[in-house]
């Protein structure tokens, strides 16, 4: 762990720079793929194979996966769908990308003259249109599967999990409450590795553990599961995913004030 | 009139129990061109991250542009640093460099930037992961050339660069530095190859500034002086030596310091031969083995 000489910094410039913000949103997507074109890419192949999963569905078990409302000559609605997370596939990979924004773009920033606080709140800035895009996005596709009738073939890709159940805005908030989470946990955690390195790494992910474990037996030996569930239902999908989105917030506050002493690589 | 871009007092950067950088006292002015120079793991990378604000020091004042450095942006926005080993976003091409490069350097060049792919031949659309080392180097020379920044750092600029693109390199660091004068510091092990380039030379070795000096006042500031061993030994006596050779009856002393009219006349009745040094002959000699004080009877090797 470096020591670190804590002077109060004294300024000349302003304390909010817009345009020193804006353009590390810039150079985030200065080449699109990363945080554009390889998630649309997953997206894009999981809904292929949901599609060929549908049709083999179908054609191969005509009668037995008669389930659904199956009124007319619609085709029958695949129930056990609901429960593919095909819709969440691009997650990973932009759990990654909120690794790799902090891992590698970070020290090109800094290369370049950019301060780190305008870095992180540039970062941040870029994540929270990523996210908007993406929740606009799978909201809407959510309401053209309904539309119909899961591409014509009773599939469920999107409006599947908690999707669908409600409306287009709930579908937004959420998966912009999640994007988000998944973001800032990506570069959050990273930032750790940059001032720490590995040490503080294992620091992390003890103590994490070990908060996870207490938690677990606590509520075990206080026979309080039964409690906590009542609550996490009481909470309703808003509700869980305000807590998700307050969990991003801190994410986000947290990476704030570790980076501002980060080093590159 | 000059003015000083860079004051450092007592700099020091620790790794644990590892001091990269000790004590560092160092002031650069604006408008000239220095060389940073030293063996591998001298601590000059360091010393540029320090100047860059990308690390914190440990102990002692540092003033880049009248105050510190680390996250102030109207500093930062005068520099530019392409980090030798520089990490560059994933899948980034040289075309993604050069057109975010605008947005962080207000005097950057692309017009001088494109001329300067043609001259250093550089694909601009292949990923930086599958580029050699040569064509690495010269995305951070160009970046370093166009942004045209009032305090530009090189780093190893030479490392893997083919002989023409050294040229190149050369030729165009002095063009547009006498059009658009800044402060320029390279560091490099390669000292021959920058030697004619620097006003002032910085050595450092295990993290100690060994000597500051104008390269002007360096150039012949050291003589070697061959012959039978006994006549140049007896010759340099009580002379400053730092670097010694021997082949059976002969040796080569290399002294500190220049010889005045009288001892040049002395050396040429004694038969001995006066040569000059070169910067990097100089600076084997100062670097390539522990000379400092507490170790000043051990003899040079190389």
């Amino acid at each position: 762990m470096t020591a670190v000489i804590d002077q109060p910094f004294t300024r000349s410039e302003p304390r909010l720079r817009p345009a020193e913000i804006w353009r590390i949103v810039r150079l985030h997507a200065v080449n699109p793929t990363v945080f554009f074109g390889v998630p649309w890419i997953i997206l894009g192949g999981a809904w292929a194979i949901t599609m060929l999963i549908s049709l083999i569905v179908s054609a191969g078990t005509g009668v037995s996966i008669v389930m659904g409302p199956g009124a007319g000559g619609a085709p029958e609605d695949i129930d056990g769908m609901r429960y593919s997370w095909a819709v969440l596939s691009p997650q990973w990979y932009l759990v990654v990308v909120g690794v790799q924004a902090i891992g590698l773009t970070f020290s090109f920033a800094l290369g370049f003259g950019a301060t780190r606080r305008d870095f992180w709140l540039g970062t941040s800035l870029m994540f929270v249109l990523v996210s908007i895009m993406y929740a606009a996005a799978i909201a809407t596709l959510v309401q053209v599967e309904i539309a119909t009738n899961g591409w014509g073939l009773g599939a469920h890709m999107f409006d599947a999990l908690w999707y669908g159940q409600t409306n287009w805005f709930v579908d937004f908030y959420t998966t912009f409450a999640l994007q988000l989470l998944v973001l800032f946990i990506g570069a959050s955690v990273t930032t750790v590795y940059m001032r720490w390195r590995m040490r503080g790494m294992i620091v992390l992910m003890s103590t994490t553990a070990a908060i996870v474990i207490a938690t677990v037996a606590v509520i075990t030996w206080s026979n309080s599961w039964p409690a906590v569930f009542t609550w996490l239902g009481g909470l309703g999908i808003v509700g869980a995913f305000t807590v998700v989105l307050g969990f991003a917030a801190l994410f986000g506050v947290l990476g704030y004030i570790v980076i501002r002493r980060a080093t590159p690589r | 009139m000059t003015s000083t871009v860079v004051r450092a007092r007592g700099l020091t950067k620790r790794y644990g129990a590892f001091t990269a950088v000790e004590a560092v006292d160092l002031t650069l002015e604006e408008n000239r061109i220095y060389g940073l120079l030293g063996r591998n793991g001298a601590g000059k990378t360091t010393i540029m991250q320090l100047l860059t604000g990308q690390l914190f020091p440990n102990a002692g004042e540092l003033e880049v542009f009248g105050r510190e450095p680390a996250e102030h942006a109207d500093v930062l926005r005068r520099m530019c640093y392409i980090a030798e080993a520089q990490r560059y976003p994933d899948d980034f091409k040289p075309s993604h460099v050069f057109r975010s490069a605008p947005w962080f350097f207000e005097h950057w060049d692309a017009a001088f930037a494109e001329r300067l792919v043609e001259d250093f031949r550089l694909p601009v659309n292949r990923r930086i992961k599958k580029l050699s080392r040569g064509q690495l180097s010269a995305v951070g020379v160009i970046v370093g050339l166009a942004s045209r920044a009032p305090l530009t750092f090189f780093d190893e600029p030479y490392l893997g660069l083919d002989a023409v693109a050294r040229h190149i390199f050369y030729d165009r660091l002095l063009e547009d530095y006498a059009e658009h004068p800044r402060t320029v510091v390279l560091s490099t092990h390669l000292i021959d190859e920058v030697a004619n380039l620097l006003e002032h030379v910085i050595l450092i070795d295990q993290g100690r500034i060994l000597f500051d000096r104008d390269a002007e006042e360096l150039r012949g500031s050291a003589t070697t002086i061959a012959g039978p061993r006994a006549a140049v030994e007896a010759f340099v006596a009580d002379r400053p030596v730092i670097g010694r050779e021997g082949l059976g009856g002969l040796a080569s002393v290399t002294i500190d310091g220049r010889l005045d009219q009288a001892a040049r006349v002395h050396a040429a009745e004694l038969g001995l031969e006066l040569a000059p040094v070169s910067l990097q002959q100089l600076i084997v000699h100062m670097t390539g083995t522990d000379l400092r004080a507490d170790a000043s009877e051990k003899e040079v090797a190389a």
